[in-house]
C-alpha cells in the first residue's frame, strides 16, 4: 500500500511539473509580452512618446527581461509559496482577485456535477443489470443513449425554456441579482443551490448517460460471477446479496474513471457556461485568450488541468480502498 | 420410464432416505430454443453417505445438483414431475422444488442443511472480502453467532480443514492464498455451517496434482469425522474410486448406470461406464497420451434419438439403439442400468 501510494504521488507530482511547464510555454505563445501592451495601455491618450527604453525600464521592472527559465520559477514558486498567480493585464489587479471566487464555484459546481452523476447513475446502473432485458432496462438504454447522443448546449437550452416556463423566474446564472455582490450568507448559499442544480445536471448529463451504462454492464457481469452463486449457495438473502458483492464491485469502474468524467465536464463547462449564461472561469478562459491576458487564462489552465490531474490521483486511492487486490499488490 | 428406485445399499430400517430425487428434467430457454441438459435423473443418498456422479464435461452434473440447491437461473424449467425430497437436520421433510424463492426455508437449506464447494476456488470468494468475512457470514446466518464467538468458530474451522496459523490466515485476502488452501477455505466455509449434506462439485479439478490428493484426503477424512453425506461430481472415475461409495454415470443429462462404487468398477454394465475405466490414468501407461472416452459428447440440442450414447457406442444394436429409448433395468444389488443390452434378459417374464 505504502509503495503504491508513494509510486502514484511521485507519478502526480512528474505530471503537474510537466503540467505547469506546458502552461507556461502556452502563456509564452502570444506576440509581444506583458510590458508592451503595460506600456501601451499607460500611455497611449497622453501624447507622450513611447520609447523601447521606457519599456525596458517597465520590463525590468516587472522583472520580464529576466530568461524564461527564471520567470518560470518565479511564477511557479509564486504559486506554490504564496498562492500568487502573478498580475492581470486586462483588468489592471492581481489574477487572484479575478478567479479567487469563481475558482471556488467552478470546484463546487464540479463537485456538485460529480456527485449528482454518480447518485444518479450507480442506483440506475444496478437497477437495470438486475432487471436485464425487462421493459424498465430496455427504457433506460434508450434514455441513456439519448444522453451520449444529444449535445449539452441543446439540452440546456430545453431545460432553459422549460425551467423559464414552469419556474418563471429566471435561472441563468448562478446567483440572483440580489445577492450577485451580496457578502456570503445563508440566503446568498440557498440561492447558489437553488441556481446550481440546473447547469450541474447539464454538465452531469452525458456523464451520467456514460456511467449508467458502465455500471449496468460491469454489474451484468458481476452477477453471473461464480463468487455471486456460491455466496447464494450460502442462503445470503437476495438483496444483501446483490448489494453486497455484485454491486461492491460495479463501483470500481466508476471510481477509476472519475478523472475522466471531470475531464469530460471541464470539457463541456465553456459552452454549458455561455448558454446558461455562468460568468465562471470557462468563460473567463475564452475571454482571457481573446484578450491575450496569459496570467489569468495560464492560471486558469493550470488550475483546471491541476484538479483533473489530483481528482486522478484521488480515483486511484479510492480505487486501492475499494480493491485489495491493488492495495495490496495481488 | 420411472423405475423402482430403492436403496442401493442396505439402508435403515423404516427406509426413510434424506435425499430423494425423481424425474428431475430441467429445461433451458435459450436463443436456438428449449434445449434439456438434464432428463428424467432419479438417485437416493442415505445420511452419511457418499455418491460420486462421474461423466465428461457437458453431461450434466452441475446442472442437476444446480436444481438441488434452487441455483438455476431464470431461463431453467423443472418439470411438472421433478420430486426432490430432503430430510433434514430437525428430521422434516423437505420439497426442495416447493420452496418459494427467497423464502426463508430455502435460504436455511442452501447452506445450512446442504453446502456446496465448486471448481474453481479463486472465483467462488469474491475478491474484496476477507476470507473470513465471507466465513463468518455462514456462521451469522446459520449458526446464530455473531462477533468474535463467530469468528472463534471460523478460525477453530479454518484449523480443522488444515490451514496453518488460522487466526492470521483468516484476515487475508482470497488472493493472498495458494489455490489449494482457498480450497480448503471454501470447505472450511462449508463445514462452518455444519450441513447434512455437502456438495462438491469438481472440487479438486483447478488444483495441482499433488493438491489434489491432500485436498481429496481432508474431505474423505472430515466427512467420516463429521458423519455428513456427500456427492461428490467429477469427470475422473478414478476419484469416485478413492472417496464415494455409491456411483451414477451420467451421460448427456441422463444417468446410464448407478450402484456400489466397488461392484460397478468390477463388473460395469454399461458399455459408457467400461470406456470410462478404460480412461482412467494408470501408473502402467502414464507415458501415453490421456486415454479419453473415443468420439465427442453431443450437445444437448443434437440429443441422438434412441439411447443418447449410441452415437460412441461401439455395442449399439443394429435396428434397436437409434430408435429405441433404453429403459432402466434393476440389476439387482442396488445396480441399475440404461442399456438395450441388458433390457431383453433382465425382464423378459
Ligand atoms: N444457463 C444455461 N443455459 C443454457 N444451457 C446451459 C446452462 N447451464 C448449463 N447449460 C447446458 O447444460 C449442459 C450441462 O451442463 P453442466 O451441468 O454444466 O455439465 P457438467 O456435467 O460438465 O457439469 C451443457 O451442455 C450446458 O451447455
Ligand atoms: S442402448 Fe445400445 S447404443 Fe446405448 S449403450 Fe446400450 S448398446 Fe450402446
Ligand atoms: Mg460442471
Amino acid at each position: 500500500m505504502l509503495r503504491f501510494l508513494t509510486e502514484r504521488a511521485i507519478g502526480m507530482a512528474v505530471t503537474l511539473f510537466l503540467v505547469s511547464i506546458m502552461v507556461f510555454v502556452i502563456m509564452e505563445l502570444p506576440p509581444g509580452d506583458y510590458a508592451d501592451r503595460y506600456a501601451f495601455r499607460k500611455y497611449s491618450g497622453t501624447g507622450l512618446t513611447i520609447t523601447e527604453a521606457d519599456v525596458a525600464a517597465i520590463r525590468a521592472e516587472l522583472g520580464l527581461d529576466k530568461a524564461a527559465i527564471l520567470r518560470y520559477f518565479d511564477w511557479i514558486g509564486g504559486i506554490i509559496l504564496r498562492g500568487d498567480f502573478g498580475q492581470a493585464y486586462a483588468f489592471e489587479t492581481s489574477v487572484n482577485s479575478i478567479i479567487g471566487e469563481k475558482a471556488w464555484l467552478t470546484l463546487g459546481l464540479l463537485l456538485v456535477t460529480l456527485i449528482i452523476t454518480y447518485v444518479v447513475s450507480i442506483p440506475i446502473g444496478i437497477f437495470a443489470a438486475v432487471r436485464r432485458g425487462s421493459a424498465v432496462d430496455y427504457g433506460l438504454t434508450v434514455f441513456s443513449y439519448l444522453g451520449l447522443a444529444l449535445p449539452n448546449f441543446l439540452l440546456a437550452l430545453v431545460l432553459l425554456y422549460f425551467a423559464n416556463s414552469w419556474f418563471g423566474a429566471a435561472v441563468g446564472g448562478l446567483f440572483s441579482a440580489e445577492y450577485a455582490d451580496a457578502p456570503w450568507s445563508l440566503a446568498k448559499f440557498w440561492d447558489l443551490v437553488k441556481h446550481m442544480w440546473l447547469p450541474a445536471f447539464v454538465l452531469a448529463w452525458s456523464a451520467m448517460a456514460y456511467q449508467i451504462q458502465t455500471v449496468r454492464a460491469t454489474m451484468s457481469d458481476e452477477i453471473g460471477k461464480l463468487s455471486v452463486t456460491a455466496a447464494r449457495a450460502r442462503g445470503v438473502p437476495e438483496g444483501r446479496l446483490l448489494l453486497k458483492y455484485p454491486a461492491r464491485l460495479a463501483i470500481n469502474p466508476i471510481a477509476s474513471t472519475i478523472g475522466f468524467d471531470v475531464n469530460r465536464i471541464f470539457s463541456e463547462l465553456p459552452i454549458v457556461a455561455a448558454v446558461l449564461g455562468l460568468t465562471e472561469l470557462g468563460d473567463l478562459l475564452l475571454k482571457s485568450f481573446l484578450d491575450l491576458d496569459m496570467n489569468v487564462a495560464g492560471a486558469i489552465l493550470l488550475l483546471l488541468t491541476v484538479v483533473i490531474v489530483v481528482m486522478n490521483f484521488l480515483s486511484d486511492l479510492l480505487l486501492a480502498w475499494l480493491d485489495p487486490r491493488i492495495r495490496l499488490g495481488g | 420410464m420411472v423405475c423402482a428406485m430403492r436403496p442401493t445399499h442396505t439402508g435403515k430400517a423404516g427406509d426413510a432416505m434424506m435425499l430423494r430425487v425423481e424425474n428431475l428434467s430441467v429445461s433451458f430457454r435459450t436463443d436456438e430454443g428449449m434445449i434439456t441438459p438434464v432428463e428424467g435423473v432419479q438417485f437416493g443418498l442415505d445420511a452419511g453417505r457418499t455418491l460420486g456422479i462421474v461423466g465428461e464435461s457437458g453431461s450434466g452434473k452441475s446442472v442437476s445438483t444446480k436444481a438441488l440447491m434452487r441455483l438455476l437461473p431464470n431461463s431453467a424449467r423443472l418439470s411438472a414431475n421433478t420430486r426432490m425430497t430432503f430430510v433434514d437436520k430437525r428430521g422434516e421433510t423437505i420439497e426442495i422444488e416447493k420452496l418459494r424463492p427467497g423464502s426463508r426455508a430455502l435460504r436455511r437449506l442452501r447452506g445450512g442443511e446442504i453446502g456446496m464447494i465448486f471448481q474453481e476456488p479463486m472465483a467462488s470468494f469474491s475478491p474484496v472480502y476477507t476470507i473470513g468475512n465471507q466465513i463468518m457470514e455462514t456462521i451469522r446466518l446459520h449458526r446464530g453467532l455473531k462477533g468474535a464467538k463467530a469468528r472463534e468458530l471460523a478460525v477453530e474451522t479454518l484449523s480443522k480443514v488444515g490451514i496453518s496459523n488460522p487466526s492470521a490466515r483468516i484476515d487475508q485476502y482470497p488472493h493472498e492464498l495458494s489455490g489449494g488452501m482457498r480450497q480448503r477455505c471454501m470447505i472450511a466455509l462449508a463445514l462452518s455451517a455444519e450441513p447434512r449434506l455437502l456438495i462438491a462439485d469438481e472440487p479438486t479439478t483447478a488444483l495441482d496434482v499433488t493438491i489434489q490428493a491432500q485436498v481429496l484426503d481432508l474431505m474423505h477424512d472430515l466427512q467420516r469425522e463429521l458423519g455428513m453425506a456427500m456427492i461428490f461430481i467429477t469427470h475422473d472415475l478414478g476419484v469416485i474410486a478413492q472417496i464415494a461409495q455409491d456411483v451414477a454415470v451420467m451421460y448427456l443429462g441422463t444417468i446410464v448406470e448407478q450402484g456400489p462404487v466397488r461392484d460397478v468398477l468390477q463388473t460395469p454394465a454399461h458399455p459408457y461406464t467400461r470406456d470410462l475405466i478404460a480412461a482412467i490414468p494408470r501408473l502402467d501407461r502414464l507415458e501415453h497420451r490421456l486415454h479419453t472416452v473415443p468420439g465427442e459428447i453431443p450437445s444437448p440440442s443434437a440429443r441422438p434419438t434412441g439411447c443418447s450414447f449410441r452415437t460412441r457406442c461401439s455395442d449399439a444394436i443394429d435396428g434397436l439403439c437409434a430408435t429405441k429409448t433404453p429403459p432402466v433395468t434393476d440389476l439387482g444389488g442396488g445396480r441399475m442400468v440404461r442399456c438395450h443390452r441388458h433390457y431383453p434378459e433382465r425382464t423378459a417374464t
